[in-house]
């Protein structure tokens, strides 16, 4: 359409230069054909350009606006999270701290405390007694005959039966089984807390060289640690209500006997006066 | 033909006796006539159009691309602070290594908690002690049959003092109690023990965001576990507290029946 117009003007354009009479005409008609053509001629876009600056200007506006000031936030926020996990929650010199902390009580309190407990406890002066003392301090499960035979040798063995009446042989065999089963028990109790205290060990050596994410291991670790040893105590606590249940009724038994003796003294007592 | 020959011959001495007309109408078409785009890049269009997207570029370049960097760098720092600082795989695998180990630990614990120490020789007294040592709940109502046969039922009420047989019926009650709660108590200790060695296997196979989970069960574990040591402990202070009783019960018997002693003493004197 626009070249059809342009050709339109252009003839008319001509027309008019090839009969202009003088040179003062042919001027003013170049000025006039030259503006007219120009302007029928000229790119009809121009409006585009300018909607194409206006769209670059705003992607450009998009950029430097939005796009920009949402960078610079999340930038900023990332920093800040990165400080913040750097300086505070995490920070190095700190865990480095802990770690030497944990080093230095290693080397204060470790050797000390294992010296104080390994201190030797051993008594007894005779042969029988420190022949039983040394098996029932020696942390082993493997000898449990040598301490049946040494406790024995002690103690005594159990009456045999033309010496002692039925009840006082049981109950005597019933408060010497217990003694041996706690004595045994106290035996692989020993050997359980060298474990544990083993365990201790290896848990605080390791957090003397742990990060922060692999502490979580060590805590839970160190708290099943902490139920075993609860289990253990429970056990010893186990035996030792056996024992004492067993002493109480081995004294009750006395008693049931005293009563009745007193009952069979007192009709005894009573036959001789009538008697009398 | 020889019309339009007879045309172009006329243009032609109209050309060459008009040259400042020709060349006016010449340039005016050449400058003026809407071409086709052919050369882009002379287009004040496209040269608007790639100052535009240069524009774009650079912003996009300065801009985007810079603060993006910028991120970039604070992530890869904090990637890396992470892994070096906070998670390193190495003490992390160390610590799981380290869970291994001690589960041989408590394996060791849990075998030499399960060692025989059954002692007794006579059968009255192996039947009780077989009982107490069973670790088994089960056998609990057994307890009071095999202690009554070793250690004596409470005496007829003509054999002794209600005071004495009541005294007797306690101490018995107390001591029977104390050896149900023993075999109570050993078996929630291998229950314990049993679940103590579950937990380890799930921390060796946790992630370090997943250990505390299983940290706070075994935390729950031990606040239970100290319970039922609490509770052992106060059947132990229970039995005691029966033997203190017990004994102070004695000396008040003694002092009543010395009283009553020197009663008769005096009683009989007189008569004679």
């Amino acid at each position: 359409m626009q070249v059809v117009e342009y050709a339109v003007f252009f003839g008319a354009f001509t027309w008019f230069v090839v009969t202009v009479q003088n040179r003062r005409r042919l001027l003013a008609v170049t000025l006039t054909g030259v503006m007219v053509v120009t302007l029928v001629g000229a790119p009809q876009p121009a409006q585009a350009q300018i909607g194409l600056l206006q769209a670059i200007q705003a992607v450009l506006n998009v950029i430097n606006g939005v796009i920009h000031t949402a960078l610079n936030g999340i930038n900023t926020v990332r920093t800040a999270m990165n400080n913040l996990q750097q300086t505070v929650v995490w920070p190095q010199q700190l865990i480095n701290q802990a770690r030497a902390q944990v080093t230095r009580m290693i080397g204060l309190y470790r050797n000390l405390m294992s010296n104080i407990f390994h201190i030797r406890l051993n008594s007894a002066p005779l042969p029988n007694p420190q022949a039983l003392e040394a098996v029932i301090r020696d942390h082993q499960v493997n000898n449990f005959p040598s301490l049946t035979s040494t406790f024995a040798s002690t103690y005594g063995a159990i009456p045999v039966t033309t010496a002692a009446n039925p009840g006082d042989r049981a109950m005597s065999d019933m408060d010497d089984a217990l003694a041996l089963d706690n004595l045994k028990t106290l035996k692989a109790g020993d050997q359980a807390t060298d474990i544990e205290l083993q365990s201790a060990d290896a848990i605080e050596n390791s957090a003397s060289q742990a990060a922060p994410g692999s502490t979580p291991f060590l805590t839970a670790t160190a708290i099943t640690s902490g139920i075993h040893a609860q289990a253990l105590t429970q056990k010893l606590l186990a035996a030792e209500l056996r024992q004492e249940a067993a002493r109480i009724a081995h004294r009750n038994t006395l008693r049931k006997e005293n009563a009745t003796n007193t009952t069979t003294l007192r009709g005894v007592l009573v036959n001789l006066l009538q008697h009398q | 033909m020889t019309g339009l020959t007879e045309s172009l011959r006329t243009a032609k001495s109209w050309l060459f006796s008009h040259k400042l007309r020709a060349v006016i109408l010449a340039l005016v078409l050449v400058f003026t006539a809407p071409w086709p785009a052919r050369a882009q890049l002379l287009s004040p269009c496209c040269a608007l159009l790639v100052a535009g997207l240069s524009s774009i570029q650079s912003a996009l370049t300065k801009v985007v691309g810079g603060g993006l960097n910028q991120i970039l760098g604070v992530d890869k720092a904090l990637q890396q602070f992470q892994q070096a600082v906070v998670w390193p795989q190495s003490l992390i695998n160390q610590a799981r290594n380290l869970v291994g180990v001690l589960q041989g630990n408590y394996n060791q614990i849990q075998n030499l908690m399960h060692i025989p120490v059954n002692s007794a020789t006579l059968p009255i007294s192996q039947q009780l002690e077989q009982v107490l040592l069973s670790r088994n709940p089960n056998q609990i109502g057994q307890t009071s049959g095999a202690y009554t046969a070793l250690y004596g039922p409470v005496p007829p009420p003509t054999a002794a003092s209600p005071q004495v047989l009541n005294m007797v019926d306690m101490t018995d009650a107390a001591a029977l109690a104390a050896m149900k709660r023993a075999i109570e108590i050993d078996a929630l200790a291998d229950l314990e023990l049993q679940a103590a060695s579950q937990l380890n296997q799930s921390i060796q196979a946790a992630a370090p965001g997943s250990a505390p989970i299983v940290e706070a069960q075994a935390d729950a574990w031990l606040i239970r576990a100290n319970a039922y040591t609490q509770s052992a402990t106060a059947d132990l202070m229970r039995l005691r507290s029966i033997d203190l009783a017990n004994a102070s019960a004695d000396i008040k018997m003694g002092a009543t029946n010395t009283t009553s002693l020197r009663q008769a003493l005096a009683n009989l004197m007189q008569h004679q």
